[in-house]
């Protein structure tokens, strides 16, 4: 039930802050384990891919933010789950995206994988951003494989009619995604070695081309370097920030404790109750 | 079809419905699981490790995937016994299957706190119907803290006085954790069993190492963790037939069960009763699908109850 009230925000509008914090008990609401099948699964650039799946309606509606996690083959190799932040979400066809990278054993079977297969799924798991409606303007902030759950987010924004700056960083051109979901954002593209866009980190092009301050919200997702450098610069101009991190996890459901980090005022969070999206000032970064 | 399987198990003075458990550690608190398992499927819910006071665990990374399996090295994060008492027993208590607190400690006496706190702060009498707390898993054998855990469970001595002392203290199931990093196992049973418990669980995890070549430094900020997953199973079949051989008492068996069959190789090594420990991160409904497996190799083999089969291959 409030499970479509926010779906209605995210999608159409209709938005007050008392819902913002009724995020946070939806994203209580209990996920689903399904047997869900790929729809399509292509290469977007240099060992990325995105991956389209069947979302069965009987599950939360995912918002951008959250997380599931996919068992990958059947076999004891690879062993865990592993978790994929949603790219995105069509309610019409109820489908589901995910970008995902090549990196390793999970990924690499996942990418052999072809439309029609089977995959189980459980989610959505996790938090999600909370869209700062108070405040005038929006930076949204992604680095390579932190892409996926940005443009979630970027599509979210745009459905409101909430203009948002969009800014990708990675190495160099090859990792420059070739795809709708990615154009559609409008990105200001960086790249370290200047092969595509600006040259330079993205921490580089907000310095030098953006300008922030209190009524500033930045939402970030990427590696752990990157969101420091955001953080420090969200803190330093008195703009609100939101990062999304990443963890090795096993259950995903905030039972193994395995995927903590530490926080300000010491203890740990775990990246897959309290998180993955975090506000950047509880995260305590010199010890990430 | 029609055919009357009994796959209960008795321990101390307490019967589980259903042998099949979720290993401490691994299902949290029971609430993390809501809504993804069906817990009328589940034995037995053992708890994560309750201590004394809260604890943060150890810095991370705390996971790494090996091959078969994971290394962890979580480091007992959690609540406490207080705020277990207050903010996760009384979910526990509502779940149709039985509830076993696991309990760790740094000194006996954090033990026998723990275990003093919760006979005293919440539980009537002795209930073994599912409904308040079945027993106790005493973790001995946790490889991931400095003080307690493995220190105890490594020495008989200590094993057998600290079952003792928590003897005293319950007459609810006692179950004492044990570690495979010893050089004989059936040792450290004996003294369990002598101290007076009423069942042995086995295997903890193994200790292991993993390290990063690039970095040239252990991936876990802990640098060792605790092995578990289906590369361990043989290890802990291989324990269970010689823990069986030492003692009289139930053998509770775990460490890389994701099947029924896995489970059968326990049980025909002398375990009475099972645990899923990392399966279900792979599948949280693996427990519910070891049981109603077995459940059918029963009825495919004619076996009325599990002691028939109990310790076969081995005895």
């Amino acid at each position: 039930m409030k499970i479509s009230c926010v779906t209605t925000f995210l999608m159409c509008g209709n938005f007050d802050n008392t819902l913002a914090h009724n995020l946070f008990y939806v994203n209580m609401e209990t996920p689903t384990q399904f047997i869900s099948r790929i729809i399509s699964n292509d290469r977007i650039s240099e060992g990325f891919f995105e991956l389209s799946l069947s979302w069965d309606p009987r599950a939360p509606v995912p918002m951008p933010g959250q997380f599931m996690t996919v068992r990958v083959g059947s076999l004891a190799v690879p062993l865990l789950r592993r978790p994929f932040a949603f790219a995105g979400f069509d309610a019409d066809s109820s489908s589901a995206a995910i970008i995902y990278q090549k990196r390793g054993a999970g990924t690499e079977l996942l990418a052999a994988a072809r439309p029609g297969d089977e995959l189980d799924v459980i989610g959505p798991l996790g938090t999600p951003f909370v869209i700062d409606t108070d405040q005038s303007k929006h930076v949204i902030i992604a680095g390579g494989i932190g892409l996926g759950p940005m443009l979630f987010l970027s599509s979210a924004l745009k459905s409101r009619n909430i203009p948002a700056r969009f800014i990708f960083g990675c190495r160099n051109k090859s990792l420059v995604p070739d795809t709708k979901m990615f154009t559609d954002a409008d990105p200001q593209i960086c790249t370290d070695d200047g092969s595509a866009g600006f040259r330079g980190t993205v921490a580089d092009y907000i310095n030098t081309n953006v300008s922030l301050d209190n009524s500033t919200t930045i939402y970030a997702c990427g590696p752990s370097p990157m969101l420091t450098s955001v953080n420090k610069i969200a803190q330093s101009s008195g703009a609100r920030c939101q990062v999304s991190l990443e963890a090795v996890m096993a259950c995903g459901v905030g039972a193994c404790m395995g995927c903590a980090v530490p926080v300000v005022g010491g203890g740990y969070a775990r990246v897959c109750k309290e998180g993955p999206v975090f506000d950047g000032g509880e995260v305590l970064w010199e010890r990430m | 079809m029609g055919a009357n399987v009994d796959l209960s198990v008795r321990i101390g003075n307490g019967t589980l419905a259903n042998p099949v458990g979720v290993a401490s550690g691994t299902f949290g608190y029971g609430g993390e699981y809501e809504g993804l398992v069906d817990f009328s499927d589940i034995g037995a819910i053992y708890t994560k490790a309750v201590t004394l006071e809260p604890r943060g665990g150890n810095a991370p990374p705390r996971l790494v995937e090996t091959p078969s399996g994971i290394l962890n090295s979580i480091g007992l994060a959690n609540v406490g016994v207080e705020k277990f008492i207050s903010d996760k027993l009384p979910y526990l208590r509502t779940l149709p299957c039985a509830v076993v607190v696991n309990v760790a400690g740094a000194s006996e006496d954090e033990y026998r706190r723990v275990v003093e706190r919760l006979e005293s702060g919440c539980l009537d009498s002795v209930d073994t119907n599912g409904s308040g707390i079945f027993g106790y898993e005493v973790n001995v054998s946790c490889p991931n803290v400095h003080h307690g855990g493995l220190a105890f469970g490594t020495d008989p001595a200590q094993v057998e006085r600290l079952t003792s002392s928590l003897r005293e203290l319950t007459k609810r199931p006692l179950i004492i954790k044990l570690t495979p990093n010893v050089t004989d196992i059936a040792v450290v049973a004996k003294a369990a069993e002598a101290g007076g418990a009423d069942a042995v669980s086995l295997i903890n995890t193994l200790v292991g190492m993993v390290i990063d070549v690039k970095t040239r430094k252990p991936v876990l900020g802990a640098k060792t963790g605790g092995l578990s997953g289906p590369a361990v199973r043989p290890v802990g079949v291989a324990l269970t037939c010689k823990a069986r051989r030492a003692v009289s008492i139930p053998i509770i068996g775990m460490g890389g069960i994701s099947c029924a069959d896995d489970a059968l190789q326990y049980i025909l090594a002398g375990a009475s009763a099972v645990q899923i420990g990392t399966a279900n991160f792979v599948n949280p409904k693996t427990a519910g699908l070891v049981s109603s497996g077995i459940r059918e190799y029963c009825i495919g083999n004619g076996i009325s109850s599990l002691k028939e089969i109990c310790g076969v291959a081995v005895d």
